[in-house]
């Protein structure tokens, strides 16, 4: 009997991105992250929608309506838990996805790259955003911080400043504007991912050999589904471990003090996810300058697609390009550490060595593996 | 109508494929899991010594930085003998 379903346009499109899916055969764990980064985003959109319902962003009660009404509606501490540590499991996958296109050259895909890389910084915009919103200490601290470093733009930084703040301090206007802001931005990140994976599917997912791989596929379903599930057991079991168990594990104690314009706390400092770009903003004595080096943490990722080529793929078979990736992994564990440290010697000199270091990866990495290719 | 159909990078239209060998074997005639743990779990262990030399270096460098900068940090916070003798 002809199933006319098996030809609409919708069933189509979902059976050619998941069911019948050209895939390599040999993708590994380190693939399992781009759908994994699907269900973070996916959760945090609908824990953050239920959040929202009991949510008024105003500078007298967002602090009160978080912590009261987030005891007495059922199951809204739940949400809670699962929307602020959501957030840092969104940023351990972000990290490892874009450690694995940084390792096996994922980056050659430039496209799929670079909107990659606008995800990243709508994600970290985002994640920003709602940190401020529930107006205790590190939400206050942190926005005024970083907001104010608009301020070292030249000739206009003063303007933009009380045009974000929307008034001369961080305030109610700024709380609502980033509510709204922060809401809508998920949304987006949504459609960026669409467009993520329609320009993917288009030359289909790479391989650890980085070698083409047209003449060994498999379909998405059932292999590759299954893989997914069970990588999101793994992930979401620790997630679902700091819910239940622990989750102000990863949060700052000051933001059970609400938000106070007169008292500054000892040590201003962002979520962990945000602690290797603080230190690299911090090594810089010069404001514009740490703003500068603070953009480039992350806008370097978009020079990897004009890096220069290697014969293979990826640094699978490049020794000396290993050993230098693994070295900037250590650099950005303790820049990370470094992020969460007072202003302090020897803490000051080693975020400037480390800033260092964390940059000259992307400028050595391509004249190291064409060292090898010329030898070899 | 998505890019990779008209780049033809779908089942049948992959790659021309020239001097191919097939089998195939029916799922009864064949073991799933053949050798999972007797080649699988060796290979776990060559696999580890194949990365050793490349992950562990720079972490155990990393960690001699870090441990060395906190040790460091807590002997500045230290006060040195003689170092108010200029406020007498």
């Amino acid at each position: 009997m002809y199933k006319a379903s098996r030809f609409s346009p919708l069933t189509s499109i979902i059976r050619h991105t998941v069911v019948t899916l050209p895939t390599p055969i040999n993708i590994s764990t380190w693939w399992n992250f781009g759908s994994l980064l699907g269900i973070c985003l996916a959760s945090q959109i609908f824990s953050g929608l239920v959040l929202s319902l009991h949510f008024t962003a105003h500078t007298d009660l967002s602090f009160y309506v978080v912590i009261q009404s987030f005891g007495d509606v059922y199951y809204n501490w739940w949400f809670r838990a699962l929307h602020a540590n959501g957030a840092s499991f969104f940023f351990i996958g972000l990290y490892l996805h874009i450690a694995r296109g940084l390792y096996y050259g994922s980056y050659l895909f430039k496209e799929v790259w670079s909107i990659g890389v606008v995800i990243l910084l709508l994600v970290m915009a985002s994640a920003f955003l709602g940190y401020v919103l529930p107006w205790g200490q590190m939400s206050f601290w942190g926005a005024t911080v970083i907001t104010s470093l608009f301020s070292a733009l030249p000739v206009i930084g003063g303007d933009v400043v009380v045009w974000l703040w929307g008034g001369f301090s961080v305030d109610n206007a700024t709380l609502t504007r980033f509510f709204g802001l922060h809401f809508v931005l998920p949304f987006i990140v949504a459609g960026l991912v669409g467009l993520h994976l329609f320009f993917l599917h288009d030359q289909g997912s790479s391989n650890p050999l980085g070698v083409s791989s047209d003449f060994n596929k498999v379909v998405f379903h059932h292999y590759y589904v299954l893989k997914d599930l069970v990588g999101a057991c793994f992930f979401i079991g620790p997630l679902l471990g700091l819910v239940y168990l622990n989750p102000w594990l990863l949060g700052d104690p000051e933001n059970f003090i609400e938000g106070n314009p007169l008292v500054t706390p000892h040590h201003i400092q962002p979520e962990w996810y945000f602690l290797f770009a603080y230190a690299i903003l911090r090594a810089v004595p010069n404001k514009l300058g740490g703003v500068v080096a603070l953009a480039a943490a992350v806008l370097v990722l978009f020079y990897m697609p004009v890096s220069p080529k290697t014969s293979v793929k990826g640094l699978s078979f490049y020794p000396w390009g290993k050993m230098l990736f693994f070295s900037l992994v250590g650099v950005f564990f303790l820049l990370t550490w470094a992020g969460s440290k007072p202003v302090e010697e020897p803490y000051v000199v080693i975020s400037q060595v480390l800033s260092f270091l964390y940059f000259s990866y992307f400028a050595l990495i391509g004249p190291i593996t064409r060292i090898q290719d010329k030898l070899l | 109508m998505r890019p990779s159909f008209l780049l033809r990078k779908e089942f049948g239209n992959l790659a021309v494929i020239r001097g191919t060998v097939k089998y195939h074997l029916s799922p009864l005639e064949q073991r799933a899991f053949a050798g999972a743990i007797s080649q699988g779990v060796p290979n776990i262990f060559w696999r580890f010594r194949q990365s050793f030399f490349y992950v562990v270096p720079p972490m155990l460098l990393s960690y001699l930085v870090y441990y060395t900068a906190e040790m460091e940090h807590d002997r500045l916070q230290r006060k040195q003998p003689g170092q108010f003798d200029h406020e007498k």
